[in-house]
């Protein structure tokens, strides 16, 4: 590794030149400040850290609504929660994990905050939309919640299958709040996917052509693809339920040539790549933690850039492997059999390049490589139960048992929680200007692991001997009893340590060692720029000789100049060479995003109740969003300024 | 407590009532209410009594599951079958708002419990008093007597007629009583 390191941005400016843009940037590029400017705020760490302490909450929250059902489990024949309740309890554990937490942490947060970091840039594709992407999500939550603690929690599980979440079956409100839930969610993960998209085709810093892209943006880029293939086929599911229940269409009855099978296909092609949109993100943060503590570039960049797309692919070929049980004919049962072994080739390739890549190079164990190793671990036993799974007699065994409940956490907490965990720990300072303890870092994550297993492993065995998942109690004499109580134990563990990585950033944001640039010494972009970052990112743009930006970086490494710092100015790139192309102007901090979100969200809550309620609703939205894309006269006239060709 | 944060928990205090009570479900299979019903002795200047202490009308009424289920139990007792789907055939009409036996949910119970001449049987000792109760709910929401996010949906069935929480609310008209004569009770 190359020890000497390009400083693009820095406290201690060498000239008073440097000082003087530095506060010229500062001044352009200032979030609104006061308790109004919180609602104006568009700046991609702004939101990006609003995203990641907002989904932090409600991981905790959904991981508080698990230890309400492992309580419950805990004793055979127990009545701590009535059926109901627990109905509404493991349906929102699911929901919120899986949309609240998962998606949004993995995906959005992570993205939002790094991604234009990463590639060199000031700010992300379309701020604004950003900004209305975040409050739908915050509002999605509260809206959820709200309804929950009025006895409204949606009942269904989280992926309500018809005709148990029809008009017929599931009277009053909750599954209509599921379903809007998912309309809020989606569409605010789909603002997100196009904005990286744009960011990462058009914004990258010059000289980051395709094959120097960081690992983690590639990450980011697929899964927004993936997002935007995917999504709208629940939105579609979800839309569909609403209206089967509210306006009495006919899409699920089949009675009249409608088809519940309809909303399964519906849903799993969403939900299956739903699981890769969680862990292609939490791959990526493996494969860049493991080069940075392995201190080389990582082993096979091209090998794990395309497993990263051929799993982005195949994952929208799997979707019927959750519908084994449904009775679909033979061949396809064996054709998507094949197909889910098949995701067996890009995640093997993964894991070989990461072994090589910690193999030869010169490990440093810190807090975030313990996740990686503990990722390794945890995920490949999920990867082999899978393959369980995947076969269709094993699965019409364990279908809808705890076995599957097993291998779902092994997958889903391996694939998006120790990575982000481990990416926590790694990014704590950037974030922060913060180091974490490293031996409270070391607590939590023995104290996690170890809990993980006795929570989950002993589901394996509990499903095996037949205890079905969503029952609210069991049996004394069903021989279920001792291995259930061992999970409960087990969740005693998850939670503390969980509570000690809380304690240990509480301590660190208080009286932490104040963080240095780049402490671990790393390759990518956003190590070149203070901890945390100014709202300007990069006092000068840089430019990039390498897929490790500050490794390659030559000992005088060119930044970009005569860039307008009077404006919130930036460099567009070509998509394949990131040969610089032009420069534009971002927007600048606005409260209409959030006045859309509040209008967004008064439509979506009230076409719970009447289907009436999205045509009156347009009318404000319509006007929310005149609001927000009026221009202002010296921003036009400084775009026609900068248009040469319409001047001539 | 401030002025602002008293009112912000009423309105709170509010919603979650009406919310409760639309999603209530009742699970008490050893309750009284959960014996089949009882007929209550019959006047002759009214239809029916009040009904027995011990069951909770209006959140059977205000409870959407309970309505949903008074939906599927129409059909299981075949009421439906001299009711039509509410709009009558050998039995009146029930999704008008002409009401020969009363209107009321207690009413309605009694009709269902005690029968009625002209070939209304009664069906006191054959069902259980909560789904007389969950029936009696089903039928006033018929004539859109419910708010319509407690009324039911559309049924996976051939739909028939329009689903009860897209009816038009019936004003139900004068009462007729009939004079019911029968025997005093022993
Ligand atoms: C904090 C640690 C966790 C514990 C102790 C836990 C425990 C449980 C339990 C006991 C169930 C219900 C099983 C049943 O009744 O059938 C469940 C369901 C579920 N969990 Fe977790 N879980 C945890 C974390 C997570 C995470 C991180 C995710 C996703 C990212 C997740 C996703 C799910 C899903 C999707 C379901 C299925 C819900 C349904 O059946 O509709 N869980 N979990
Ligand atoms: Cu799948």
């Amino acid at each position: 590794m190359n020890e000497q390191h390009v400083v693009i941005a820095e406290e201690s400016y060498t000239t008073t030149s440097d000082a003087e843009r530095a506060a010229q940037l500062a001044k352009v590029w200032a979030e609104p400040s006061g308790f109004l400017g919180w609602f104006k705020a568009v700046h991609h760490t702004t939101i990006g850290k609003r995203y990641m302490v907002t989904a932090f909450g409600f991981f905790l929250a959904a991981g508080l609504l698990a230890g309400a059902m492992r309580l419950q489990l805990a004793f055979p024949e127990a009545h701590i929660m009535s059926p109901d309740l627990y109905n509404q309890v493991f349906t929102m554990h699911g929901s919120v994990m899986m949309f609240l937490f998962a998606v949004p942490m993995m995906f959005e947060a992570l993205s939002v905050y790094f991604v234009p970091l990463m590639v060199g840039t000031r700010n992300i594709a379309f701020p604004r939309l950003n900004a209305f992407s975040y409050y739908l999500f915050l509002f999605a939550g509260l809206m959820l919640f709200a309804f929950f603690f009025v006895n409204s929690g949606p009942d269904r599980g989280w992926f309500s299958y018809v005709p148990l979440s029809g008009p017929d079956y599931a009277p009053g409100k909750r599954a209509d709040i599921w379903a809007q839930l998912i309309t809020f969610t989606e569409i605010s993960g789909l603002c997100v996917a196009v904005e990286v998209i744009v960011t990462v085709f058009k914004l990258r810093a010059p000289g980051m052509s395709l094959n120097r892209i960081p690992i983690f943006v590639w990450g980011e880029v697929v899964t927004s693809f993936m997002v935007i293939f995917a999504m709208p086929g629940v939105v579609v599911a979800s839309t569909m339920l609403l209206l089967d229940r509210t306006a009495s269409t006919q899409f699920f009855n089949p009675a009249v040539g409608g088809d519940v099978l309809l909303f399964q296909h519906l849903f799993w092609w969403f939900g299956h790549p739903e699981v890769y949109i969680i862990f292609i993100p939490g791959t990526a943060i493996v494969s860049t933690i493991a080069a940075t503590f392995s201190r080389r570039h990582v082993f096979g960049y091209m090998a794990l850039v395309l497993s990263l797309i051929a799993t982005g692919f195949i994952a929208f070929g799997l979707w019927v492997h959750h519908m084994f049980a449904t009775g679909i004919p033979q061949m396809s049962e064996g054709f998507f059999t094949a197909a889910s072994m098949m995701i067996a080739i890009p995640a093997g390739t993964q894991i070989f390049c990461w072994l090589a890549t910690i193999l030869t190079g010169k490990v440093v164990l810190k807090t975030p490589m313990w996740w990686v190793l503990g990722f390794f671990f945890v995920f490949i036993i999920g990867g082999m139960t899978g393959i369980f799974v995947a076969s269709v007699p094993v699965d019409l065994q364990v279908h809808d048992t705890y076995f599957v409940v097993a291998h779902f956490h092994y997958v889903l907490i391996g694939g998006a929680v120790f990575p982000m965990f481990g990416a926590f720990a790694y990014w704590f300072p950037k974030l922060t200007g913060r180091m974490l303890s490293e031996m409270l870092g070391l607590w939590s994550f023995w104290l996690f692991t170890i809990g993980f297993n006795i929570t989950f492993f002993p589901m394996h065995i509990l499903g095996l001997r037949g205890m079905p998942r969503r029952v609210y109690t069991y049996p004394a004499d069903a021989g279920w009893t001792a291995l259930n109580q061992i999970e409960s134990v087990g969740y005693i563990f998850l939670f503390l340590g969980v509570a000690v990585f809380l304690y240990n950033v509480w301590h660190s944001l208080r009286r932490g060692e104040m963080a240095p640039a780049n402490p671990w010494q790393a390759g990518g972009l956003e190590w070149a720029t203070a901890s945390p970052p100014a709202t300007y990112n990069f006092l000068n743009m840089p430019t990039v000789n390498g897929s490790e930006p500050l490794w390659d970086a030559l000992p005088d490494q060119p930044v970009v100049s005569g860039m307008h710092e009077d404006v919130r100015e930036i460099v567009t790139t070509r998509i394949l060479d990131a040969e610089p192309e032009g420069r534009d102007e971002m927007p600048g901090p606005t409260a209409w995003p959030f006045i859309a979100a509040v209008v967004t969200t008064a439509l979506f809550i009230g076409s719970i109740f009447r289907p009436i309620a999205v045509s009156i609703g347009a009318i404000p939205l319509a006007i929310a969003l005149i609001g927000w894309f009026w221009p202002t006269r010296e921003e036009s006239q400084r775009r026609a300024r900068r248009n040469i060709w319409e001047q001539s | 407590m401030s002025f602002r944060s008293r009112e912000f928990f009423a309105f709170a205090l509010l919603v979650s009532l009406c919310a409760c009570k639309r999603e209530q479900r009742i699970f008490d299979p050893g309750s009284a209410a959960s014996q089949p019903a009882g007929a209550t002795p019959l006047t002759e200047v009214g239809a029916g009594t009040s009904p027995p202490p011990g069951n909770r009308p209006n959140a059977i009424a205000e409870s959407a599951y309970a309505v949903g289920e008074g939906k599927r139990l129409y059909q299981a007792y075949n009421c439906v079958g001299c009711h039509a789907n509410g709009g009558g055939a050998i039995g009146p009409a029930l999704m008008d708002s002409e009401w020969i036996y009363g209107s009321s949910l207690e009413q309605i119970h009694s009709t269902i419990v005690q029968g009625r001449p002209n070939g209304m049987p009664s069906f006191a000792g054959k069902i259980p008093d909560y789904q007389v109760w969950e029936i009696a709910a089903y039928v006033r929401s018929m004539s859109g007597q419910l708010p319509s996010d407690v009324a039911p949906s559309r049924s996976d069935h051939m739909p028939m007629v329009v689903p009860e929480q897209s009816r038009p609310k019936e004003h139900p008209g004068a009462e007729h009583p009939q004079p019911v004569i029968t025997e005093p009770q022993r």
